[in-house]
């Protein structure tokens, strides 16, 4: 039980890791910062969610959902209402030029 | 594997510092000090002491960010042009010289701490058992007391200097809802860190951090505008615990005749009050210092 909850941990930070990565491979080659937000916020929120994922695997504690559950919660609420607000002052630049 | 992870986090504190200083936009100079602060708690709690950590995330990435963020919008942009290349010459110089004393320093150091020993041995007289709160809040809490006057200082300068209140920008609709989740949350992990500082990291000075972020949010988002009433509210709350902080120190000394030393029994008590008063004046000021005075502040 123990071996598949660690392996099952691996596997979900990993795929974790990979979205993170991706999300770094947009903000650093998209062109413009519409597509860039798109790239990170989505991929950002996922990846952090499979790491967490991967994190209670390991710890095989129920008790440490709740906290992590938060972790997700805060990282999920601020970058969708971040990613809103830059979009908005992006356009609101657009606007004015 | 932890070898590694330190080594990366070391590099990647000097590159976000470097890329702060480096960068030409204020906000992005800013957002790369943020960064370097959150990597430089995440170092402290690599060296186990996640009490700093805490406090270097909630107020020395956090909170000081807003700060400088808000002080970035009132000046100019950076001028592009390099200092000459004997100013460099002697800056490098400088810097290696005194990165090599902190080396020499760390590397000829004892390494035997004498401080663990001794707070463990009278952790139980202290009424926590949390030993960075028991120095806080007993052992050294003259200290503590003091620091609290300093802050009081800080905001009373800020107050001589007035700089006023930044006019909040129309943030959108999802502004709403963010902050009706995010500012009762806020003032939920504040209790919580408050409460848990008694046996676990945590205490005032976080919990005060993590409610002033939930009131800047409040501030910024413009849900609550800082009128004059507000603000006097607000150093009144500021001046409570500092003025529940030196009643509690003469209560002490009329009780056991000597200052700061709590009666036998009652020390978890008084803790919890003092910094329960300090976690709200903890809070008001670091909104203060944000906010400005009111009279600058209605124009």
């Amino acid at each position: 039980m123990t071996a598949v909850l660690y392996v099952l941990g691996l596997i979900f930070m990993t795929v974790g890791v990979g979205f993170l990565l991706i999300a770094a491979l947009g903000v650093w080659r998209l062109p413009d910062v519409m597509s860039r937000l798109h790239a990170l916020t989505k991929a950002d929120t996922a990846g952090l969610t499979l790491i967490v994922l991967g994190a209670a695997c390991l710890t095989g504690r129920l008790a440490s959902l709740p906290a992590l559950g938060l972790c997700v919660l805060l990282v999920a609420l601020s970058g969708a209402t971040i990613g809103h607000l830059i979009a908005r002052a992006h356009l609101s630049k657009a606007d004015l030029e | 594997m932890s070898l590694a992870f330190d080594i990366l986090l070391a590099f990647g504190i000097v590159f976000t510092a470097a890329a702060a200083l480096r960068a030409r936009d204020r906000v992005a100079t800013v957002a790369g000090f943020v960064v370097t602060g959150l990597l430089v708690a995440l170092s402290f709690v690599r060296l186990g002491a996640p009490d700093v950590a805490l406090a270097e995330a909630a107020i020395g990435a956090g909170l000081t960010g807003a700060l400088l963020l808000r002080s970035a919008r009132r000046l100019k942009q950076v001028e592009n042009r390099m200092s000459p290349p004997v100013h460099r010459f002697f800056a490098a110089l400088i810097a290696s010289a005194f990165a090599g004393a902190i080396a020499w320093a760390v590397y000829t150091a004892s390494g035997t701490a004498v401080y663990p020993a001794l707070v463990s041995e009278r952790l139980a007289e202290s009424g926590v058992t949390n030993p960075v709160t028991a120095v806080l809040l007993n052992f050294r809490v003259w200290d503590t007391l003091l620091e609290i006057v300093v802050l009081f200082a800080a905001l009373v300068l800020v107050r001589i200097v007035a700089p006023a209140f930044p006019q909040p920008s129309v943030l959108g609709q999802l502004m709403l809802p963010f902050a009706r989740i995010i500012v009762p949350m806020c003032a939920f992990i504040a209790g919580h860190l408050l409460w848990q500082g008694a046996s676990v990291p945590g205490g005032a000075f976080q919990a005060g951090a993590m409610l002033a972020g939930g009131l800047l949010v409040l501030l910024l988002g413009g849900f609550a505008l800082p009128t004059p009433r507000l603000l006097t509210w607000g150093t009144m709350i500021a001046f409570a615990g500092l003025a529940v902080f030196t009643l509690a120190a003469l209560g002490t000394e009329a009780l056991t005749g000597t200052l700061l030393l709590y009666p036998d029994g009652a020390e978890k008590v008084w803790i919890i009050a003092i910094e329960s008063a300090l976690t709200l004046s903890i809070a008001a000021m670091l909104c203060l210092l944000f906010c400005g005075t009111p009279r600058r502040a209605m124009k």
